[in-house]
């Protein structure tokens, strides 16, 4: 650039100061509009959209599909075009170049003009550049595959009862319902008759933190029988799972920490006369009290509870496990700590839950189910429910208590 | 008489601070008439000032350690009286900063204002653009979310290719071989001191020239 052009152009810029407006306010008030408008924006983003939870970080959990900031993933999708045995050239020496580029665009530019229309080529690279980084960012998102959602506990008592689910899941095959312990009994891959202390106890809440429980569970106490649960050790638990259990464990069992109300799910109880659905009490008292063993994978004779129809139709004794209107139906029967012999006097199924007696409530709880024909949703249940009067007692036989009291083994 | 004082406070102001050159050189000038796109520079700034004063308040709860860092942002979120509406500006502001800055250089691009005299301008502003990006970049990592912790693992990987000096560079960022906590002590450094710093410089630089130099006018047809 020589001098001649300079002193034009610094001719030029004056005219049109002289022609112009004052900086302040003319200028300085479009700006605040602007940037008023943005942040308007922000706090309507902020307010309606928020930010995206996510679990906690969980580096052994490789099934992630690594997001970068969007603003980078036209990077990432540029890279899928280059070979990888020269991916350092799309990693590197492009970007590189490219930046290099940017920086020294004004001594590499020798053209003296500024309006577009006489600088067509660098108006057209830059173009063709832009239009390339949106069409691979938009190419980027619609090809990432959705993220498998992983049921996401906000508050404690969103926690909590999540991870109630996954205790009842995966922990109280061996530690009870209750966390109350006992002996184990019908679990695979440990002995029958081992014993395990209570994990709810007053001594194990004070004596044990969060980080050790987290630890138990995501390590196991392999010599002693208990499985590991981490991704990263074999299991198959994320890390905010096991968070879960461990704020179910100390919220629930901790008599130092208050549980929050919500967090609450009983199963509820029943008024005389009344009917049972699975909908509201057999499916909370079966994912509760039998699906840790009874779900695909365990020792259960196939007898899977998990849904409705799973309780109705599995099991290699799946047409004696339940019929209607019958209390000789197995799960009935096991209930009760009876067995079930086969035709040679063998053993085939051992009382149920195993270990432990299910609470009399239940019990009769399944009986007035069964009796009354296995009604699945709360309507059909009411439907079938003796209306209530005074003397309803007498005619339902269906809530006799008389179940309760015999239901110690023989 | 209260009038008297503040003339006489401001006197003596402006004779140590020379206030009414500074109004002079910085406010009162005349500029060429331009359009709505000459407002971006500004919003890039206003956009970076709240990115600091959010991200200020950010750091009062925020705890730059894995066992600690997630449960952090929980709190802010859930715990903190309007914790959710600062993090969630500085959240969206990042990604509104970058469209921004992006836009603006776009502009000045397209007006060719990286010209004569205003080269150093456009150099300071691409430094911009990049630190701008350093902090999305260090900054996604913070949360210490799956989202943050496998972004960063890949963003780092590609870092791991560069010839000869990959290796190199991968152990440098990530502090050791894997993403650790001495890597999220890095990026949070990065992103509260070391970028900050830069672009504060950066900007106090590319502010000068502004006002020095004017800001250019619309090219006519033969310009
Ligand atoms: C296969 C049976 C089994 C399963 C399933 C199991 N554990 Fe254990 N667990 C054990 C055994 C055995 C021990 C050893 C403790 C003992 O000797 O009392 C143990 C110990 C523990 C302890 C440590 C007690 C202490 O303070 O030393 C905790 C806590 C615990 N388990 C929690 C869990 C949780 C939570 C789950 C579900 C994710 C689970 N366990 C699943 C068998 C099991
Ligand atoms: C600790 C594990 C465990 C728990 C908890 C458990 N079961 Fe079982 N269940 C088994 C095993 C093992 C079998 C296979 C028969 C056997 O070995 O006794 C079985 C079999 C059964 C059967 C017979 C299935 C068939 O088709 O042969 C029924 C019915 C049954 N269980 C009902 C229940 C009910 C109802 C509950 C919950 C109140 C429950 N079980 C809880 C382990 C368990
Ligand atoms: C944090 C980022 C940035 C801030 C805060 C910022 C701020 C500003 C401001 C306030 C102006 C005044 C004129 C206008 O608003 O358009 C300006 C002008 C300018 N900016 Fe930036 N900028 C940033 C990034 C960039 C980038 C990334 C570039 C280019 C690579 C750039 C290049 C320029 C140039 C060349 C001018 C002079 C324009 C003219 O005089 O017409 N800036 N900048």
């Amino acid at each position: 650039m020589n001098e001649e052009f300079k002193k034009k152009y610094h001719e030029k810029y004056l005219a049109a100061k002289q022609k112009g407006v004052k900086f302040w306010p003319d200028i300085i008030y479009k700006d605040l509009i602007v940037s008023f408008g943005l942040f308007l924006l922000l706090v309507g983003l902020a307010a309606f959209l928020g930010v995206a939870q996510e679990p906690k970080a969980d580096p052994n959990d490789a099934n992630y599909i690594p997001r970068p900031e969007w603003y980078f993933l036209f990077l990432f999708e540029f890279l899928k075009f280059i070979p990888g045995a020269i991916e350092w050239v799309g990693t590197a020496v492009i970007p590189g170049i490219g930046v290099l580029i940017l920086l020294l665009l004004p001594f590499i530019d020798k053209n003296p003009y500024r309006n577009w229309k006489k600088r067509k080529i660098g108006v057209a690279v830059m173009s063709l550049i832009v239009i390339g980084i949106i069409g691979l960012t938009v190419r980027a998102v619609i090809t990432t595959p959705e993220q498998e959602e992983v049921a996401l506990a906000g508050s404690i008592a969103e926690q909590v009862i999540q991870g109630q689910d996954l205790y009842s899941f995966w922990c109280a095959e061996c530690h009870q319902p209750e966390g109350e312990g006992g002996e184990i009994i019908g679990v695979e891959g440990i002995e029958d008759g081992t014993l395990v202390k209570s994990i709810s106890s007053i001594d194990e809440m004070w004596t044990r933190t969060d980080e050790t429980f987290y630890n138990i569970i995501d390590l196991g106490q392999q010599d002693l029988g208990m499985p590991p649960y981490g991704l990263g050790y074999g299991g198959e638990l994320q890390r905010s799972e096991i968070e879960d259990i461990v704020t179910f464990m100390r919220y629930t069992w901790d008599e130092r920490a208050e549980i929050p109300e919500d967090a609450i799910i009983g199963i509820p109880s029943l008024a005389e006369g009344e009917v049972p659905s699975y909908e509201v009490h057999i499916s909370i008292v079966a994912k509760r009290y039998c699906v840790s063993c009874h779900r695909p994978g365990k020792e259960n004779n196939e007898y899977l509870m998990q849904t409705y129809e799973e309780i109705l139709t599995t099991g290699d004794n799946a047409d004696k496990n339940v019929i209607a209107g019958d209390l000789e139906s197995y799960i009935i029967v096991t209930l009760h700590r009876e067995s079930i012999f086969d035709a040679s006097g063998e053993e085939i199924i051992g009382p149920m839950p195993p270990s432990k007696d299910l609470k009399a409530e239940y019990i009769d709880m399944f009986e007035r189910w069964v009796l009354a024909g296995m009604p699945e949703t709360a309507d059909e249940a009411t439907a079938l429910s003796e209306p209530i009067m005074e003397d309803a007692g007498d005619a339902a036989p269906a809530s006799e208590p008389e179940t309760g009291t015999e239901a110690t083994p023989p | 008489m209260s009038g008297n004082t503040a003339e006489k406070i401001f006197a003596w102001l402006e004779e140590r601070l020379g206030l009414e050159a500074i109004y002079a050189t910085v406010l009162d000038r005349k500029v060429p008439k331009v359009n709505w796109w000459f407002t971006l520079g500004s919003a890039s700034l206003f956009l970076a000032v709240m990115q600091g004063l959010t991200g200020v308040f950010l750091t009062m709860y925020y705890v730059p350690s894995p066992d600690k860092a997630y449960d952090s942002i929980q709190y802010i979120m859930n715990g903190v009286a309007f914790g959710w509406l600062i993090r969630g500006i500085h959240h969206w502001g990042a990604s509104l900063m970058v469209i921004v800055v992006f836009i603006h250089m776009l502009r000045t691009f397209f007006y060719g204002a990286y010209k004569y005299p205003r080269e150093i301008t456009w150099l300071t502003g691409v430094f911009l653009l990049l630190f701008t990006l350093g902090m999305g970049f260090t900054g996604y990592l913070l949360p210490w979310n799956q989202r943050a912790f496998w972004a960063t693992t890949v963003g780092t990987e590609i870092v791991g290719t560069v010839p000869f000096i990959g290796d190199f560079l991968l152990k440098a960022l990530r502090g050791g071989t894997d993403i650790s906590a001495v890597t999220l002590a890095r990026f949070f450094s990065a992103h509260i001191w070391i970028l900050p710093a830069g672009v504060v410089l950066m900007i106090s630089v590319h502010m000068y020239l502004i006002i020095r130099l004017g800001i250019s006018n619309i090219p006519s047809d033969e310009e």
